[in-house]
C-alpha cells in the first residue's frame, strides 16, 4: 500500500469505508392521486464489498457459484485427447439443443479427432454435444433458412442408436468429406437433396428468382417499406417477411397487367422502385439491389401467360 | 473547489477524467481483494489468480497513462478529487465548520 498524506481523508479511503462497512437503501413509495394509490415503487439496494455481503449472509450462493465456475472452466480450456488420438480438424461451429424444452444453438467449436466427433465451449467449458466415429450412421447436409433471410447449411448426424443432431460449422462440405474418409463404418451421405429443398422451400415448383426484396407495404396509417424474402415461382411472386409466419404478398403471375420501374425513393439505395400493376389488388411497389432483374423477371413471367384470345 | 483539468485538449481531460475514475475504482478493488484475502476464504490458486489480474490491470493504466502522457494530469486530478472529499468529509465531521462558514 502506498503511503496516505494523514491525516487528510482521500476520495479511496471514502470509497474504501463505504464498501466496508457496507450501505444499504430500503426505500417504499406509493404515489396517490385523492387519495387513490396509482404508483407503487419498491426499491432494495445495497453496495458493500464482497467480504461484508458475505458477513451479513448475502450473496453467499453466488459468490460459491462464481468461484466454483472459474474453478471448472480455468485449467484446461481444450479438448483432452485420448492416449493415441489423432486431432483432424476444428473449426468454429455449433450444436442445436432440442430437450423438449427449448430448442436453441449453443455456439462453441466442432472437433474431429480419428475417433469422435465433439462440439465443445470453452467458455464456460462444456461438451455440448459428443459421438465416436464407430456410431455414426448418416451424415446428411440439410439447407436452413436463417432469420436474415439467408441459405445455411447444417450437418444432420444420424447415431447407429436413431439418435439425431444437428450441427452447424463454418465448411460443411468439407467436414462432411473429411468424417466420410474418417468414419470406420459404412457411412450414408449424400450431397444437398434437392427435392428436400424444394419441399421445405413451399409450393410452386423452382423458383425462377429468390433473394432479398423490398415491399412498400400499405397500412392504415401509410405505406411503409418493408424488407424480406421474395421468391419468383412461374405460378406467383410470393413476398414474404422473416417476422411474418405467412407471405404479406401473394401475386400469382396471370393477376400481372404491367411491369415497370421508375424512378423513386429506394431503401436498397438504387433510385429506382418496381411498380407492378394487378388487376386485382392495384399497383404494388417493390424494389431491391437489382430491381432490373426482378422487374425482367417478373416481366418475363407475363408475356409467358398466354393471352385469352390468342 | 472547483476541479480544474489543466489540459491543452478536452480530448485529454476527458481521458484523464476517465482514467482517474477508473483508478479510484482500481483502488476500491485492490483494497477489497486485500480483505478478502486476508479473510482466509480464497484458495492459493485462486489468491494467485486475483494477484495476476490486479497486477495486470495495474500495469494496464499505468501503460495508457504514459502512453497518453496525462499521467502528471491524472495525478493531479486525483489530488484535486481527495481534496473534495477531504473539504466535505471535514465539514460533515465538524458542524463547527458550517458556522465558519456561514460568519464569512
Amino acid at each position: 500500500m502506498k503511503p496516505t498524506r494523514d491525516p487528510r481523508v482521500t476520495l479511496d479511503d471514502l470509497v474504501e469505508v463505504l464498501l466496508n462497512k457496507g450501505a444499504v437503501l430500503h426505500l417504499d413509495l406509493i404515489v396517490s392521486v385523492a387519495d387513490i394509490p396509482l404508483i407503487g415503487v419498491s426499491l432494495r439496494a445495497a453496495i458493500a464489498g464482497m467480504e461484508t455481503m458475505l458477513e451479513y449472509g448475502m450473496l453467499r450462493r453466488w459468490d460459491e457459484d462464481t468461484r466454483a465456475w472459474a474453478e471448472r472452466s480455468t485449467g484446461h480450456r481444450d479438448l483432452e485427447p485420448r492416449a493415441g488420438e489423432r486431432h483432424i480438424v476444428h473449426m468454429r461451429g455449433g450444436h442445436l439443443l432440442e430437450d423438449g424444452f427449448q430448442t436453441t444453438w449453443r455456439p462453441g467449436t466442432v472437433h474431429l479427432t480419428d475417433r469422435r466427433l465433439v462440439v465443445m465451449r470453452r467458455e464456460p467449458r462444456e461438451v455440448l454435444w459428443e459421438t465416436e466415429l464407430a456410431a455414426v450412421r448418416t451424415v446428411r447436409p440439410e439447407t436452413e433458412r436463417s432469420v436474415g433471410g439467408e441459405q445455411r447449411t447444417r450437418l444432420r448426424v444420424v447415431l447407429a442408436d436413431g439418435r439425431e443432431a444437428l450441427l452447424s460449422c463454418t465448411e460443411p462440405e468439407r467436414l462432411r468429406a473429411l468424417l466420410a474418409s474418417t468414419c470406420p463404418g459404412p457411412l450414408e451421405t449424400s450431397p444437398a437433396d434437392p427435392e428436400r429443398q424444394d419441399g421445405e422451400a413451399g409450393d410452386g415448383g423452382p423458383a425462377v428468382l429468390e433473394g432479398h426484396l423490398w415491399y412498400h407495404e400499405p397500412r392504415r396509417d401509410g405505406p411503409l417499406w418493408r424488407g424480406g424474402q421474395g421468391r419468383l415461382t412461374p405460378e406467383a411472386l410470393v413476398w414474404k417477411s422473416p417476422l411474418d409466419a405467412r407471405p404479406a404478398l401473394v401475386l400469382p403471375s396471370d393477376d400481372i397487367t404491367a411491369v415497370r420501374t421508375e424512378p423513386g425513393r429506394s431503401p436498397a439505395g438504387g433510385g429506382r422502385v418496381i411498380t407492378v400493376e394487378t388487376a386485382s389488388q392495384g399497383p404494388v411497389t417493390l424494389t431491391a439491389d437489382e430491381p432490373g432483374r426482378w422487374a425482367g423477371a417478373l416481366d418475363s413471367l407475363r408475356t409467358a401467360v398466354p393471352l385469352p384470345s390468342a | 473547489m472547483a476541479i480544474t483539468v489543466d489540459e491543452k485538449s478536452l480530448k485529454q481531460g476527458v481521458l484523464s477524467l476517465v482514467v482517474t475514475l477508473v483508478e479510484v475504482i482500481q483502488e476500491a478493488l485492490e483494497r477489497q481483494a486485500l480483505r478478502r484475502m486476508n479473510g482466509g476464504d480464497l484458495t492459493e490458486e485462486e489468491l494467485e489468480r486475483l494477484g495476476d489480474a490486479l497486477l495486470e490491470l495495474d500495469e494496464a493504466v499505468e501503460e495508457i497513462k504514459s502512453d497518453h502522457g496525462i499521467t502528471d494530469s491524472v495525478a493531479d486530478l486525483h489530488r484535486g478529487l481527495d481534496e473534495v472529499v477531504d473539504d466535505v468529509v471535514d465539514k460533515l465531521v465538524n458542524p463547527a465548520r458550517w458556522a465558519e462558514e456561514a460568519r464569512r
